[in-house]
């Protein structure tokens, strides 16, 4: 393996590892909010605070 | 000029002859409705006037008779069952008019796409699919007048009522079915008088207003449907109308329904104009011909799967503000005996969703790019087959005493939880993500992206899949199987709010990404036959849809006209066996069918010119010497 290679390949978990913390943040955001719209609150561990 | 200006006066006069017998159709319905509105509902029809405080007893007379309490005499017998003549008649009606109201609202959106981009295409399939629409509104209006004639005719008491509750908003709908002729024969003929410059705006305005005119009417037809399901402004003892025009319209279930109704009939409305050009292609005989109808198609389906991925997030408003109306409602629609119909509903969905994405894929191979996601086609699939034996799973069947002890109960012990509604969301939403995702893989097919953070794009487009398809399956097996029913109701809304969240950012990555990509040769035409009976099993089965699902919507009023103020005591009042709603959904689907292969015979025919006669020179030479 080349030493050009390697860091491109550290990028890229780093660019994936990214992509994947920023949707479950989102997610997790909105599965809150919809559910606080409802009347139906969540715990932070997303079970029913109800 | 004037060889061309003939056919089409031929052609103009024979659509206004259609025009004037619609005309005269409206206008005995309106006769009708003014008749039977100084009609009294039969020794029944006693004036009753509550205590008036107001003092104005005379003047509000008319508008508190009560509601008719009607016996079987005063239904006309003729011989066959009213419910059956009029359930054909207003199910081909409501086909018709589906379809001719939603054409031209996507052929205005293409239409403006070819007026920015200045590509011709657009502008002349957008025609092309108004001359579909042409030929199906005359028989629209005659199923319209038609329906009309058989209401009055068979329930002139429920008739009666029901033009009391509506008053002059009749001649409304009558009057704006005139502006909705009139705009779209000027609408249609004037395409190329007014095709280029500022013409075309007007043209374009004309769109609009035919549109904007359209879907009043459907809103407006859409509130007698809603009065008769959970009716508004009446007095809930007597039946008495007690409020203004206003308030009998907007009823509870009135905006979900046009809502529904309103996307539903452009999916319908693709599918079918979809099927007329595999007509055309299967039927093609130059390579330029069959690549026109091969984007013709790809268009078509396009519209159709668009408008049909948002549908069942309508319905679900739908069935939650019927549910919230009344419980017993939603319970017979869901639960009872038409629980079954919705089985069927579920094989036809996904007989929807697997020929649109075999379409797709098969449309794949337009283009060499599509190498590059092929991979991903067996994976989709699976999740669309496993999704539809989900789906199909009913909860329970009707067992013998000894296959119920065998099976240690009512319930499979494997299958039995998969029968419930969160398993069923978790199928559906997780089929509605992977059409989209062939769509998207489809569009990036022909695409080489450019952009220097197509990285970043990539990975925060799969990981918004992973994370979506993670938290839906999270939700529907968590909340639905583990917590109170309450939470299990709420969990549904965050699989909607994630399969949205795939699509919205689907679309906004991608249309980000696409700037400066490179564009490979895609070649319209190179598809292969079979991908076009996808399109043909598109509208066979969304019109099958349509009647199966209407019947439902229609019938959980049971034993009443209008739920819980007109009582049915008809000889048709009860809810008919799961045999006769098949055999019913079925003749009007393949009644339907045959109109349409009509109307694209004829839309076919239109393009069709002889050559002239000719004589054969020395044939006749030789004639004449002997």
């Amino acid at each position: 393996m080349s030493e050009t290679t390697q860091p491109k390949k550290a990028g890229q978990i780093i660019t994936w590892l990214v992509a994947i913390l920023v949707a479950l943040a989102a997610f997790y955001l909105m599965n809150h909010a919809v559910m606080s719209m409802q009347g139906l609150p969540l715990n932070w561990n997303l079970t029913p605070a109800q | 000029m004037m060889m061309f200006a003939i056919p089409i006066r031929i052609s103009l006069a024979r659509h206004l002859g259609t025009l004037l017998a619609t005309a005269a159709l409206i206008g005995f319905v309106c006769f009708g409705f003014a008749a039977t509105a100084s009609a009294q509902p039969g020794d029944r029809g006693t004036l009753i006037v509550f205590a008036d405080e107001q003092g104005a007893a005379s003047t509000n007379a008319a508008s508190l008779l009560p509601a008719p309490v009607l016996q079987r005499d005063d239904y006309p017998n003729i011989g066959v069952s009213s419910r059956s003549i009029v359930w054909v008649i207003a199910q081909m009606h409501l086909f018709f008019g589906a379809l001719v109201l939603a054409v031209p609202i996507f052929v205005l959106v293409i239409e403006i796409i070819g007026f920015r981009t200045g590509d011709d295409r657009y502008d002349d399939m957008a025609h092309e699919f108004m001359k579909v629409s042409l030929t199906a509104y005359a028989i629209t209006a005659l199923f319209g007048g038609t329906l009309a004639l058989a209401l009055f005719l068979l329930y002139p008491q429920l008739m009666s009522y029901l033009t009391r509750a509506f008053g002059s908003q009749v001649l409304v709908y009558a009057g704006l079915f005139f502006l909705e002729s009139m705009l779209l024969y000027i609408y249609y003929y004037g395409w190329n008088a007014l095709r280029y410059g500022n013409r075309k705006w007007v043209h374009l305005t004309l769109g609009l207003l035919l549109n904007a005119v359209g879907t009043t009417l459907l809103v407006v037809a859409n509130s007698w449907t809603t009065f008769m399901m959970a009716p508004s402004g009446v007095d809930p003892e007597t039946g008495a109308i007690v409020g203004n025009i206003w308030e009998v319209m907007k009823g509870p279930l009135w905006n979900p329904l046009n809502l529904h109704r309103l996307i539903a009939n452009v999916a319908f409305g693709g599918a079918v104009v979809g099927a007329y050009a595999a007509f055309k292609f299967l039927s093609a005989t130059t390579p330029e011909e069959k690549a026109h109808y091969d984007w013709m198609g790809y268009s078509s389906n396009f519209i159709a799967i668009l408008a049909f991925l948002p549908l069942p997030f309508a319905g679900y408003w739908l069935t939650a503000e019927i549910y919230a109306y009344s419980q017993q409602m939603g319970i017979l629609a869901m639960g009872g005996i038409l629980a079954w119909l919705f089985v069927i509903q579920a094989v036809l969905i996904c007989t929807i969703l697997l020929a649109a994405n075999y379409y797709l894929w098969s449309g794949m191979a337009r283009s060499e790019g599509s190498e590059r996601y092929r991979w991903a086609i067996k994976y989709i699939a699976t999740v669309l087959i496993l999704g539809f034996l989900v789906w199909v799973t009913p909860h329970n069947v009707i067992y013998t005493a000894a296959e119920a002890v065998k099976l240690g109960g009512g319930n499979h012990p494997v299958l039995g939880p998969l029968g419930i509604m969160p398993a069923k969301n978790i199928a559906v939403f997780l089929m509605l993500i992977c059409t989209f995702l062939s769509f998207q893989l489809y569009r990036r097919a022909d695409k080489v992206i450019a952009v220097s953070w197509q990285n970043w794009g990539n990975a925060l487009m799969a990981s918004i899949y992973i994370v979506a398809i993670l938290n839906i399956i999270f939700a529907g097996v968590y909340y639905g199987y583990f917590t109170n029913t309450v939470y299990k109701v709420g969990s549904s809304v965050i699989q909607v709010m994630s399969t949205l969240v795939v699509i919205v950012a689907g679309v906004l990555i991608d249309s980000l990404m696409f700037r400066g990509a490179r564009t490979l040769h895609v070649s319209w035409g190179r598809v292969a036959d079979r991908s076009q009976y996808a399109l043909f099993a598109l509208p066979i089965t969304f019109t099958w849809l349509m009647a199966l699902m209407g019947y439902v919507r229609s019938s959980v009023r049971t034993h009443w006209h209008v739920y819980t103020v007109v009582r049915d005591n008809s000889a048709d009042n009860f809810i008919p066996t799961l045999q006769t709603v098949g055999n019913m959904v079925t003749l009007v689907t393949l009644l339907f069918l045959a109109f349409l292969l009509f109307i694209f015979w004829i839309a076919n025919l239109s393009g069709t010119r002889q050559l002239p006669i000719t004589v054969d020179a020395d044939a006749a030479g030789a004639r004449v010497g002997t």
